[in-house]
């Protein structure tokens, strides 16, 4: 992988941001809503609305703003929020925190679950095993985040009363607590993304036990789990990294409507709260700051898998 | 088409995902023939009422029968996710065969944009959409439809590249076929098939998607019987019954499992070589 | 002597829906010490299903009888931890394609040791000392290097020999050898053969040396047994096989091989016949400069497919072009029917063809193209009707157009049912597709054909057929073909002048007369040198 590859790669997430940043700021800012009525209410004065909008920017032409609004994320500056008051950047960059602690927990629970299930749905192909795997992936791709979230409520929470169905407690403050509000939304966000990943497993290793050099290896009489788990294995994932990548733009997804459901105060929820009150700052900046993550979570996959397969000559 | 038929019910997923879309079809023609009460009809006395011979899925806040709101729901759910898959779906595959058909350095900067668009995942960019033109199903239905264009638009040129390469392309290109034939009569009938496939796929995660929005309220409004949005207003009346949230939960993951499994039933019955 | 491998009695059937299938019946050879016999099988003879027989990986769906025995052990009842035990360590196996038999995620050398460590009970700094030594025995320059690079950092004819190497590492009784050298170029090909003759006699093993190929089994075996449909219809010391063949199919298998000596086409048009195809200096080029290359000034990347190469086509002459893959052969054909871009001039009855733009209607009629690979160059979802009336509707006569048998006429021409006109391609014989594309190709009535490797995907007989048919037409309708082939005994059969490509250069413009003496380029002598003439063969 040469070093002109990474350029490459980085110069294409500065360029997936710039659209996002162009997409976001046309979505809002041609919003039906003024922002200025929104925010001193319908009775303001029309001099008091024309000196808002000027403090405010919004009497300049709107490349003016975009410039005027980029400029400032440059440096780190989101706006200020007009529903609290507050500047949008640190409150959205808190918030990512907590979403990135549930994303993390719900990839390392769908690696734990994905990979065993789609390796034993592969070798065990055409088998009992296989059926089960097969129907399991087929229902779980098919709930929606909130009938997901709703099915385990009803069971762990409410019948069975084991875990706490709503809320957020700090890591830092409770660690056993925090650990129990997470159980819920981890699970959640996870049930989609086993299923899928599963299911890529299973048919990319099927394909690779049918390669030649599988065989290969079955004839050269070395035994099976060396084939299955040095041979096999290793080509079989590499695939499944760009997958994983791709998934988690899914995922991201998934955290608006997990962290409204179970009130987790994370970047998803914090946007849902922006939408509903129209707050143009704050929508701004968490639309950005989540594809933006998306963009740089691709681009480590991108990298990883470069490392990983030595037959790609990246230039 | 009845030789298409046979071939999907070859396989088990076509075979039960055929039965189940066409089931689900069934009730969206006939849902509010086949419904037995009025979906509007509030009863004060028949409220929280769990599944009975009376009302076989019991009945929800307002005593309506919520197997009634089911079926009169299938329609709101699964024609609107059908048209915004399929409104998609056209606007990604134009997009797509048109980068396809520039190739060089206008496919790449198109194939870029795409991507970055891509970047914003679906559901936050039909939020944005939504909230942009205003909480509504129709609006949930175009919001979804741009959402799932840049997918489709990835999928349609990657097909359009492989089949242009084939020498049945170059065969016509060499005999002087004109540009309009080559890509009507030799390789649209090859990009089709698999665009079909994907289509199917999505009408899946389609409904899925709108249900969402419903949920979140920014899609169909009360008293709609969306199923989304049944789901929504349940959630309050949880603890007196698990029933009303129950059923169009199941309902949306029926719908879901439905439309995959006949996905991926087509996507074998559609190779033409086996 | 006692025999290594011994089979008796032998037979295979595959479990289908409709019942099963016998894929082999009643096969009985064996393979002495220091032996090489030869199987010689076209495709779904059942050679291959032989092999995977003898190695133990058949389906689920196999049902055998008889016996197949290494030494005194039977292998048909032997456990899996017995299999596990004599595969790669007392049995061999040497895969044809060693692209894909090695695994592209691992290092070389760690598909060698591997084998050494698991057979062996070597440690792993054991193993690798070995397999280093085995990798310089079987005449690897750097074995040191190559025991650390990936498949896809070393050549065809490298891997070959690791794949070889790995094979004899734990000095097996037998080998079997699955085509080895088919996927390679002519000249690579030649050189492993002579590493399989040094190790070998160095070695005693009892060789099974399977192939499609009855030249070169003519010249690596000491017998031979020929395979058809599951059973063996011949067997015996090579030179008696191959001098009086007792079978029906064996003769007909002989008769195919293609024979420099024996030539199928009437002698060429004169030096005053006027040329139909003139090419003059052309060059193609693959590729555009990548942006970020340029940018970082970086050599430029674009990839030279074609030359200056200049020749030409008279009337109704066959002109062959041979060389290995990636030596520009295609791209020439390609450049010629207007789907490369070119540089250069190209003249057709005499008019300039500058580009594509040159390239109208009655260009397109006269020149058609027929490709390789029937399964790409036919549109899986046209009927063969719709294939077919396509060249028809754009320059048959009216009559034809509006002839219903038109079709019909066609596929009777390349001796195809006239039924075959509502079946879809994938209902067809890969012989049967390749006539179809013929027949496509012809019906505009051409005066030049470029026939692209058309026969290398096709077995012999099938080849032998395709070939007949070709010449033919050739005699009937005088068109002239620029027959592209990497197989230097068939072009010989039927071309009247040959040009040899390397590398995008055309290195030898020759009448096929001169291809015996005469003074020739380095490279196309090797090429001669490599191919093994079936001189062994006297029928």
């Amino acid at each position: 992988m040469s070093p002109a590859y990474i350029l490459k790669r980085i110069v294409l997430v500065g360029y997936t941001l710039l659209v996002v940043s162009l997409i976001v700021f046309a979505i809002t800012q041609i919003l039906p809503a003024d922002a200025a009525v929104m925010m001193l209410g319908e009775n303001a004065t029309a001099e008091a609305l024309a000196a808002l909008r000027a403090q405010m920017g919004l009497d300049a032409p709107i490349w003016a703003q975009y410039g005027h609004w980029l400029a400032g994320v440059l440096r780190g500056d989101f706006g200020v929020s007009m529903r609290t008051g507050q500047q949008v950047g640190p409150v959205m960059i808190e918030a990512l925190g907590r979403s990135l602690l549930l994303a993390l927990f719900s990839i390392v629970l769908m690696l734990m679950l994905a990979l065993p299930l789609g390796i034993i749905a592969a070798v065990r192909r055409g088998r009992i095993a296989d059926l089960v795997v097969s129907v399991i992936s087929y229902i779980g791709v098919s709930l929606p985040e909130f009938v997901t979230a709703t099915l385990v409520v009803l069971v762990l929470a409410d019948w069975l009363q084991w875990l706490p169905a709503t809320g957020y407690v700090p890591l830092t403050e409770n660690l056993l607590q925090g650990l129990r509000h997470l159980v819920l939304p981890v699970l959640t966000i996870s049930v989609i993304l086993i299923a899928h990943v599963s299911r890529m497993v299973r048919s990319e290793l099927v394909d690779v036990l049918h390669t030649d050099y599988i065989r290969a290896a079955r004839l050269k009489g070395l035994p099976g789990r060396t084939v299955l788990y040095k041979h096999a294995l290793r080509n079989a994932l590499l695939p499944t990294i760009t997958i994983v990548a791709l998934d988690i733009g899914y995922l991201l997804g998934g955290v608006i409507v997990v962290e409204e459901i179970f009130a987790l105060p994370g970047i998803g929820r914090q946007l849902i709260v922006a939408i509903q009150s129209r707050d143009l700052p704050s929508i701004q900046a968490g639309a950005l700051i989540m594809a933006a993550t998306y963009a740089v979570a691709s681009f480590l996959a991108d990298i990883a898998y470069a490392r990983l397969d030595r037959r790609i000559q990246y230039d | 088409m009845i030789e298409l038929l046979r071939r999907v019910l070859r396989s088990p997923q076509g075979a039960l995902g055929l039965v189940l879309v066409g089931l689900i079809l069934l009730v969206v023609i006939l849902g509010p023939w086949i419904a037995p009460y009025n979906p509007e009809s509030l009863a004060p006395l028949q409220r929280y009422k769990p599944p009975s011979a009376q009302f076989w899925l019991g009945t929800d806040q307002y005593g309506r029968d919520i197997l009634s709101r089911l079926l009169h729901g299938a329609r709101a759910t699964v024609v609107l996710a059908v048209f915004a898959t399929a409104l998609g779906t056209l606007a990604g595959a134009l997009i797509g065969t048109i980068s396809a058909f520039l190739g060089g350095r206008s496919d790449e900067a198109i194939m870029r944009t795409v991507d970055a668009v891509m970047s914003i995942p679906s559901l936050l960019l039909a939020l944005l959409i939504v909230n942009l033109l205003g909480k509504s199903s129709l609006n949930a239905l175009l919001a979804i439809a741009i959402a799932f264009t840049p997918g489709m638009a990835r999928v349609t040129r990657s097909v359009a590249l492989a089949v242009r390469k084939q020498d049945y392309v170059n065969a016509a290109i060499a005999r002087g076929e004109s540009a309009g034939f080559i890509v009507w009569r030799e390789m649209l009938p090859n990009v089709v098939a698999p665009i079909i496939v994907e289509m199917t796929i999505r009408v899946a995660f389609a409904v899925m998607l709108f249900a969402t929005l419903s949920f979140l309220g920014l899609g169909a409004q009360p008293p709609a019987s969306e199923w989304g949005l049944m789901v929504a207003e349940a959630r309050r009346f949880m603890h007196l019954s698990p029933w009303m949230i129950l059923w169009p939960s199941l309902a949306v993951a029926f719908v879901a499992i439905g439309f995959n499994l006949l996905g991926d039933g087509l996507r074998d019955a559609l190779n033409p070589r086996t | 002597m006692t025999p290594i491998l011994d089979i008796t009695g032998y037979c295979l059937d595959y479990a289908t829906p409709a019942g099963f299938t016998r894929a082999l019946d009643e096969v009985t050879l064996s393979v002495a010490k220091g032996e090489v016999l030869g199987l010689v099988g076209e495709s779904g003879s059942g050679k291959t299903s032989l092999a995977w027989a003898i190695m133990r990986h058949l389906p689920e769906s196999a049902r055998e009888a008889g016996r197949i025995s290494l030494v005194d052990k039977d292998l048909t009842t032997a456990s899996a931890a017995e299999i596990d035990a004599f595969r790669g360590r007392r049995i061999g196996m040497v895969f044809q394609d060693p692209s894909t038999s090695l695994n592209p995620t691992l290092p070389l050398g760690e598909q060698l040791a591997e084998v050494l460590e698991h057979h062996r009970g070597l440690t792993r700094k054991q193993a690798w000392a070995e397999g280093e030594a085995m990798l310089a025995r079987v005449g690897l320059k750097l074995p040191a290097q190559m025991m650390q690079r990936y498949p896809h950092e070393a050549s065809g004819g490298e891997k070959q020999r690791v794949v070889i190497a790995t094979a004899f590492a734990c000095q097996p009784e037998c080998i079997i050898f699955d085509e080895p050298t088919t996927a390679l170029d002519v000249i690579t090909a030649r050189q492993i053969l002579d590493l399989f003759g040094e190790l070998q006699a160095e070695t005693g093993v009892a060789s099974l040396y399977i192939s499609h190929d009855l030249a070169l089994v003519s010249r690596v075996a000491n017998r031979v047994a020929v395979i058809h449909r599951g059973r063996i219809v011949e067997q015996g010391r090579v030179q008696d096989v191959f001098a009086a063949p007792q079978d029906a199919y064996t003769r007909d298998l002989l008769a195919a091989v293609p024979r420099p000596d024996h030539r199928l086409v009437e002698a060429g048009p004169g030096m005053e016949v006027k040329a139909l195809v003139e090419v003059d200096k052309v060059s193609v080029r693959y590729g555009r400069k990548p942006f970020l290359s340029k940018l970082l000034r970086r050599e430029n990347t674009q990839f030279t497919g074609n030359r200056e190469v200049s020749l030409s086509v008279r009337e109704g002459e066959i002109l062959g072009i041979v060389g290995e893959s990636g030596s520009g052969k295609s791209t020439l054909a390609k450049a010629l029917t207007g789907l490369n871009p070119f540089e250069g001039e190209l003249r057709f009855a005499g008019r300039p063809i500058g580009g594509l733009k040159d390239m109208d209607r009655a260009y397109r009629r006269d020149v058609q193209i027929i490709f390789q690979h029937p399964d790409s160059s036919l549109n899986p979802r046209q009927r063969i009707r719709e294939i077919l009336s396509r060249p028809l509707a754009l320059y048959g006569t009216p009559e034809q157009r509006s002839d219903k048998t038109a079709i019909g006429a066609l596929l009777e021409q390349v001796r195809l049912p006239a039924g075959y006109a509502d079946r879809y391609p994938h209902q067809l014989s890969g012989g049967e597709k390749q006539r179809v594309a013929i027949a496509r190709a012809f019906a505009s009535r051409p005066k030049l054909v470029i026939c692209d490797e058309i026969t290398s995907a096709l077995d012999v007989s099938v080849q032998a057929s395709v070939i007949e048919l070709l010449v033919d037409f050739q005699k009937r309708f005088g068109t002239a073909y620029l027959f592209i082939t990497h197989d230097l005994n068939l072009v010989r059969q039927i071309a009247h002048r040959i040009a040899v490509m390397y590398r995008g250069d055309l290195v030898d413009l020759v009448d096929v007369a001169d291809l015996s003496g005469g003074a020739l380029h380095p490279y196309t002598r090797s090429l001669i040198d490599a191919i093994p003439a079936p001189a062994a063969i006297r029928a």
